[in-house]
């Protein structure tokens, strides 16, 4: 139906030097605060993600089985999902809209706070702000990509690591940059994007892609068995229940009536 | 009987204050809480201030509730144990609902109905207070607890709520003169004698 096409971010993590560029960018773009960067002894900036810290390089140091150190980097943010949890979990309609190019867009002025979209999230994204409580994430800059212009995090990059396009082009990148790098003797070199969650409109090249949790990326996500019973079954079960107690009784009064005296015994 | 004879006191004043509370308390947390329970019932949202003010005050009427669930149940758990009388009752109890009495177990204040609407309202509220909490704070649980927190809060509101539709019906359209005993406080002595016989023969005496 749509004749926009999906856009998508591929990040290669093999070419990241792990600069944090892309992290200040989003800063910057976003006019958020300057938040002092965290001195963990690593070269991860923040702990995590906030509502005002949407973009964090992940940093993970491995020792290898040949007693050299590995070090992996993972630009993690909203994956923007085909099929988003946070979409299914969110009570308030027009809070969490998917746009035309495929982008899992949060509308502050119809959000109310409840923070269903974290417990729908499996990839633990979306943060409550305490101050406006309200939920922020990453928007994978629509307010650029609308007017034709790629997402900051990506025009910051040096390595070209970070790449904008459609989808489908994306994907087919993603493949052959995987195939190169087998190869090239990076054996466990794939592809990370999702099934379980319908697939995700942030694609990944990781170099050991049988392990993606050494990059903190799930391995398999998936919408929780409760979020989907929550909103589907349980939603009907529960539609019945009440409209039936409404009809039942009003039933039950047109086929006995009140109780009357001579009703009871004797 | 003179007409003040007629007269029998059914519930006190405290007893009607608390009742009408967890009813008024009821009726804004299930109201609030189904405008977030599905996006069709969202318009309820704006009937209680927007979505953000339904979500900042939805705990708090549960809370208030729960809080005049657990008064209530101070008072009336003693008069609510379920007896053998009582469980014969419960299995004839499609005949008390289509107005056959003929061998159902006599009534006391509390007929075996009522009593299982305080058991599931008891039950029902403790857990939603329980799963409210967590749902207040989704922040500070971990995802296991709000998981858990998504499924049994809605469902004991389902349970919950089904109950108090079947117990508006029968304590307005279904029942008459029933009613007044929870607004009024009193009931006539053949209402009495028709509806609680045993509780009635009890007070009569004293």
């Amino acid at each position: 139906m749509s004749r926009t096409p999906t856009v998508a971010k591929l990040i290669d993590t093999t070419t990241c030097i792990g600069c944090k560029a892309c992290e200040v960018a989003c800063q910057e773009w976003n006019d958020h605060e300057f938040t002092m960067s965290g001195l963990g002894g690593d070269y991860q900036t923040q702990p995590d993600l906030t509502d005002s810290f949407w973009n964090l390089i992940k940093f993970n140091e491995e020792s290898r089985d040949d007693g050299q150190l590995s070090w992996l980097m993972a630009k993690y943010q909203c994956m923007h999902c085909l099929d988003p949890g946070c979409v299914r979990a969110c009570p308030a309609p027009g809070a969490i809209v998917i746009l035309d190019n495929g982008i899992v867009d949060f509308n502050q002025d119809n959000c109310i706070g409840c923070g269903y979209c974290i417990t729908g999230c499996p990839f633990d994204v979306p943060r409550l702000s305490p101050q406006t409580n309200k939920v922020y994430k990453c928007t994978l800059c629509s307010d650029r990509t609308v007017v034709g212009l790629e997402p900051a995090c990506i025009k910051a990059c040096p390595t070209n690591c970070l790449t904008f396009g459609t989808r489908n082009d994306l994907l087919e990148q993603a493949e052959s940059r995987a195939q190169e790098l087998q190869a090239d003797g990076v054996t466990q070199a794939g592809v990370y994007n999702p099934s379980g969650v319908g697939g995700t409109n942030v694609i990944y090249v990781l170099a050991q892609a049988d392990r993606p949790e050494a990059y903190g990326l799930p391995r398999d996500p998936r919408i929780s068995w409760a979020v989907w019973f929550w909103k589907g079954p349980l939603k009907w079960l529960g539609n019945v229940v009440l409209l039936g107690g409404v009809l039942g009784t009003l039933l039950h009064y047109l086929r006995y009536g009140p109780r009357r005296y001579q009703d009871v015994r004797d | 009987m003179s007409e003040i004879e007629d007269k029998i006191d059914r519930f006190s004043f405290v007893e009607r204050v608390t009742h009408w509370l967890a009813a008024l308390s009821f009726l804004y947390a299930a109201l609030t809480g189904l405008s977030l329970w599905s996006h069709r019932l969202y318009w309820l949202a704006p009937v209680f201030g927007g979505g953000e003010t339904v979500q900042a005050w939805h705990p708090w009427g549960g809370l208030l509730f729960a809080l005049t669930l657990g008064y209530m149940f101070r008072n009336w758990a003693g008069q609510m144990r379920l007896d053998r009388e009582d469980r014969r009752w419960l299995r004839q109890a499609h005949r008390y609902a289509a107005h056959d009495d003929s061998g159902l177990p006599e009534a006391g204040r509390f007929n075996a109905g009522q009593k299982v609407l305080f058991w599931v309202q008891s039950v029902t509220t403790l857990l939603l207070l329980g799963s409210g909490v967590i749902l207040w704070w989704p922040h500070s649980m971990t995802q296991g607890l709000r998981l858990t927190a998504i499924l049994v809060h809605p469902v004991m509101a389902i349970v919950s709520i089904g109950a108090i539709i079947v117990h508006i019906y029968m304590g307005t359209a279904a029942i008459p003169e029933a009613f007044r005993g929870m607004t009024q406080g009193w009931v006539r002595s053949g209402w009495a004698a028709a509806h609680h016989p045993k509780w009635f023969r009890e007070i009569s005496k004293r």
